[in-house]
């Protein structure tokens, strides 16, 4: 039998708000010892303990509103010591403390606490689907805040699209490209160093190596904090239960009381062309089987481009065909223009507003048809990259046999504490929609954590940014040029072109720019884009200045080290304060 | 084609939530589900759906009405047939809205999961998902946004007092502490309404060495309390002067008995005195013991005297109240003033004990001074200062003759008192204080 614990008489007073706490469940107290202490008016006022006893659970958080009578806290009964699987039931039921009566009789009520795992089944407080960057984030998070976490990942290493076939190899790819041609284009400024012989080998077993450390370290990461890895692909068999079936078809049930799903994003395939090996994805081209001599890339998105750089140095005569009439639709077009002018120049084509209408796979090659104004109706590639975008995984894990909702997309709608229309299910990541990228599943998951451990969280970032990876890189963050015309957003911009740059010059590199957004009558940053050598990099100063809401002379005022890429954002600031003195000021501006 | 009332559907137990957004216009054609307005419960704010397809005709709400469910929002020109059911079954929808939904709205989702997911085409958008706040637009650095989550405070609705109106975590916190003791709302139309330029920031360490310590607690609070008055009232100070002399005589001879009293000594000040003639001042000149009605359009007379006593403590000013002063005797409310005295200067007054009072005295007599402005303690409209009584010479008509004179300083709100009657309230008092047999009477 547990004593509730309630505010007692205190005044006029109801919403009172908790500013301490100073016990936690398993402390043993006297009477009169103080458990709470509550903030009014004028005076903070301790909440005794009417009677000594041991705390079994505190029902209240800092920042609760409490009133006379409100229970702040059980205690065990002073007398039998009850033997309890009760405390855990307790939980999910403290975190839904605002919880409306229930407004619809459920017709397949959903019970509200994870029923007791049987024998040979695995038992979770929190289940993660998914151990991409989303997924052991969440894992570990959680484990952290003292959670038992079982992490479900259906390939056999730990990490995700992102370490595994995405972000990371891709980058070491880009740095042997970089490499590549930057000696390459030291000849006109006198240091030659003759072709480059590539060991297409030995380049790949480098990118796996930087891989499996990422991996490997994960794995140890997980055992640390005693996350239990199921491998398998998981399906919802109802909202308590997933279902793990291996590899080698033997299957496994995971009991859970609260689930984040991670499960991520795959590439979109084309439906009109054939299976062939030589049509890859994504994850085909890093697997780098060799350098083919012309290659058709379908999409002039990120990834696509990123490709194309890579393989572009490796040698490969690099196509690229777009629908839209630009290259990484959603950057603004003068920041891709330097990306696109030295693409023309280091690609065989670039057809944009141009469709492929067809494949055919022969053993000369593959015969693509092109519908557009500038393309070839045909022309025939050694291998095709198709990069057409990524969908996501929603419809594959059975989430409808939880309650939980996922859109004809595969999209899995959440509010901003990463909560699924079933409360007790989060998601995170690609599945939750744009942008699909690591760092935005990160940060979800942390949120998605802490939820789920009974913190109050929500993903309130103001701004996520993005990077292409090509040579020169774009980034940008927050609002951009496009959206603020599209949506009649009124801006003012500083633009500062990286000819005027010292470092960009002894780079050998002039045409990057970079471009700040203003709102023009509170001076606060709203965006900013970059293109330019490790433009990537730079946006990061951008992300925090809109974070912290910083105006253009916090950032123009900033001493920024001397010569460097970074200076470019200060200037660029200074270039719509009218401070600037590298350049003529635009106009105006007086002070 | 007939008109169609729109009502707030189901928004779970709320009642009275403010609109703090309309968001369709006389004209609009809307449909089922189109969002009409946005509602703002405790911390949470949700969007109230059409019911029915047609064109606005008329908006029955504006920003700031308070409604409850079944309350008319909008009417509406039907959209030919497709109105015959307006009611029911679309009301389920908002009613998953509600920002902390039941547990169970899941399988109720899954249930008709083929059939509504027309119904649920946007990301983030018409789905049964808890609401919280969108903080995006608000002027707060990622670490105070975390804290108002933790504190499930709505940043919207907190005013910055930073540099350039950042919200800071200290005006999070602050912001807790206002609406829990419902002191936010005056408090945010004083700030908003008055546009006074702030005092610029002056590098002290220019001059010389400086500390900087952070204010206390009491300080912290009452400082708003303080602003909020002098901004808000048109206060006007009236000095006279009482003779005492007579009624000091008598408290003395009070006092050494009280202090040679066996079982439990204690000290008679004058201030039990002040506090009985106020009182049958008060009684004799209504006004003073009333306050403004919010819409400053009557004046509410309290029909009970409670006074408010300030107290100078280390931590800060306090102000007790001694209730029914006017059934007290000067010996019941001397032990009281002892009680409460030792109490606020410990820090032990309970919140009750500082409320309710119809009018208040500030005493700084134990100090010196010869006379001061006392601020108003609002929503009170008149307060009494009295600094530190002197032996004057005072003119009987033939020789001067030495007697003890007690300034008296009334501060009043003008809106509600006007000079004369103040005039006439102090020289009330100090003829009452002159001659103690009055208090009897």
């Amino acid at each position: 039998m547990s004593i509730e614990i309630k505010v007692p008489d205190i005044g006029d007073f109801s919403g009172v708000p908790v500013i301490e706490i100073h016990v936690k469940p398993g402390d043993e107290v006297a009477a009169d010892a103080p458990l709470i202490t509550l903030e009014s008016d004028k005076a903070t006022m301790d909440v005794p303990a009417p009677q000594a006893g041991v705390v079994e659970s505190v029902t209240v958080k800092l920042g609760d509103k409490v009133a006379q009578g409100s229970v702040i806290a059980t205690f065990k009964g002073a007398g039998a010591e009850a033997p309890k699987p009760a405390p855990k039931a307790e939980a999910p039921k403290a975190e839904a403390p605002k919880a409306a009566p229930a407004p619809v009789p459920a017709p397949v009520a959903a019970p509200s606490q994870a029923p007791a795992a049987k024998a040979g089944e695995i038992s979770a407080e929190v289940l993660v689907l998914g151990a991409g960057p989303g997924g052991y984030t969440a894992a570990f998070r959680a484990a952290d805040l003292g959670k038992k976490v079982v992490m479900v990942e259906r390939w056999p290493t730990l990490g995700g699209v992102c370490l595994n076939v995405g972000c990371i190899p891709s980058k070491a790819l880009l740095h042997a490209a970089r490499v590549i041609s930057e000696a390459e284009e030291m000849a006109a400024h006198g240091v030659s160093f003759g072709a480059p012989a590539v060991d297409v080998d030995k380049l790949r077993g480098w990118k796996e190596s930087v891989v499996s450390r990422l991996t490997g370290g994960l794995s140890g990461l997980a055992k640390g904090r005693k996350v239990q890895v199921v491998a398998g692909s998981g399906a919802f068999v109802d909202p308590h239960r997933l279902l793990v079936t291996a590899e080698d078809g033997s299957t496994q049930t995971i009991v859970f009381e609260q689930a984040i799903i991670a499960a991520g994003s795959e590439p979109v395939r084309l439906p009109f062309a054939p299976e062939d090996p030589r049509i890859l994805d994504s994850t085909g081209a890093l697997a780098l089987e060799s350098a083919p001599k012309r290659m058709l890339v379908i999409g002039g998105g990120i990834i696509g481009l990123e490709m194309a750089t890579v393989y572009a140095a490796l040698g490969t005569q690099i196509t690229i065909v777009e629908l839209m009439d630009q290259l990484i639709p959603g950057a603004d077009r003068d920041l891709v223009e330097p990306l696109r002018k030295r693409m023309a120049r280091k690609f065989e084509n670039i057809f944009l507003k141009t469709k492929v209408a067809g494949i055919e796979a022969t053993r000369e090659g593959l015969v693509v048809k092109f519908e557009g104004a500038g393309a070839p109706e045909r022309d025939v590639f050694d291998r095709i990259l198709v990069a057409v975008g990524r969908k996501p995984n929603g419809k594959l894990i059975k989430a409808e046999a939880a309650g939980v909702a996922v859109d004809e997309r595969g999209f899995i709608p959440v509010g901003r504490d990463q909560r699924t229309n079933v409360p007790h299910v989060f998601a995170i990541g690609d599945i939750v929609g744009q942008p699909m990228l690591a760092h935005k599943a990160t940060h979800e998951a942390k949120v998605a954590a802490e939820v789920a451990a009974g913190h109050k969280s929500a993903f309130d970032a103001k701004t996520i940014p993005s990077v292409a990876y090509t040579d020169p890189e774009i980034a940008w963050a927050g609002l951009t040029e496009t959206e603020a015309k599209a949506k009649g957003i009124a801006y003012g911009k500083g633009v500062f072109p990286w000819a005027a740059s010292g470092r960009a010059l002894s780079l050998g590199r002039d045409e990057g720019i970079t471009k700040v957004l203003f709102d023009e009558e509170t001076q606060r940053i709203l965006g900013a884009g970059i293109v330019g050598p490790n433009a990537g990099d730079l946006i990061a100063e951008a992300a925090l200045a809109i974070e912290m809401g910083a105006d253009a002379r916090d950032i123009g005022l900033t001493v920024h080290p001397h010569p460097t890429l970074s200076e470019t954002l200060a200037m660029a600031a200074e270039m719509f304060e009218g401070t600037i003195t590298d350049l003529i000021p635009p106009k105006k501006k007086k002070h | 084609m007939s008109d169609i009332e729109v009502k707030v559907p189901n928004i779970g137990d709320f009642k009275n939530v403010p609109v703090i957004e309309v968001l369709v216009s006389v004209g609009d054609k809307v449909e089922i589900d189109t969002p009409l307005v946005t509602l703002e419960s405790d911390k949470a704010t949700m969007e109230a759906p059409s019911s029915a397809a047609g064109e606005i005709a008329e908006i029955l709400v504006k920003v700031g009405d308070k409604v409850s469910e079944g309350a008319p929002l909008v009417r509406l020109k039907a959209a030919g047939a497709a109105a015959a059911a307006p009611a029911a079954p679309k009301a389920e929808a908002p009613k998953a809205e509600a920002p902390k939904a039941a547990p169970a709205p899941a399988p109720a989702a899954a249930a008709s999961a083929p059939a509504s997911s027309d119904a649920l085409p946007a990301i983030r958008g018409g789905l049964p998902i808890p609401a919280l706040a969108d903080f995006s637009g608000v002027h707060a650095s990622p670490s105070v946004r975390r804290l108002a989550r933790e504190l499930e405070v709505d940043l919207t609705q907190v005013k910055g007092t930073g540099e350039k109106g950042r919200i800071t975590a200290s005006d999070v916190k602050g912001f807790l502490v206002g609406s829990g003791a419902g002191a936010a709302a005056p408090a945010a139309a004083v700030q908003g309404g008055s546009g006074i330029p702030e005092i610029p920031a002056v590098d002290f360490s220019k001059f010389g060495p400086v500390e900087t310590k952070p204010l206390g607690r009491i300080k912290k609070i009452s400082g708003p309390y303080l602003h909020r008055a002098w901004l808000n009232i048109p206060h006007v100070t009236h000095t006279d002067e009482a003779d005492i002399t007579e009624i000091d005589a008598y408290r003395k001879e009070l006092d050494d008995a009280a202090k040679a009293d066996k079982k439990s000594p204690y000290r008679v000040s004058l201030l039990p005195f002040l506090m009985k003639a106020s009182v049958k001042i008060l009684k004799e000149f209504p006004d003073f013991n009333s306050s403004l009605a919010p819409d400053k359009a009557s004046l509410i007379y309290k029909k009970y005297y409670n006074i408010g006593v300030a107290v100078d403590t280390p931590d800060g000013l306090v102000v007790p109240v001694v209730r029914d002063v006017d059934r007290k005797g000067i010996v019941e409310i001397s032990k009281e003033l002892g009680d409460i005295s030792a109490r606020a200067r410990d820090g032990k007054l309970k919140p009750e004990e500082m409320q309710g009072a119809s009018f208040t005295i500030s005493s700084l007599g134990g100090i010196g001074g010869t006379n001061f402005t006392p601020i108003v303690n609002a929503p009170e409209v008149a307060i009494l200062g009295v600094v530190r009584s002197k032996t004057a010479p005072v003119w009987d008509g033939e020789k001067f003759i030495p007697r003890l004179m007690l300034p008296l300083c009334l501060s009043y709100d003008h809106r509600v008192i006007d000079g004369a009657a103040a005039a006439r309230f102090t020289r009330a008092l100090a003829v009452t204080v002159e001659d103690v047999r009055r208090l009897v009477l």
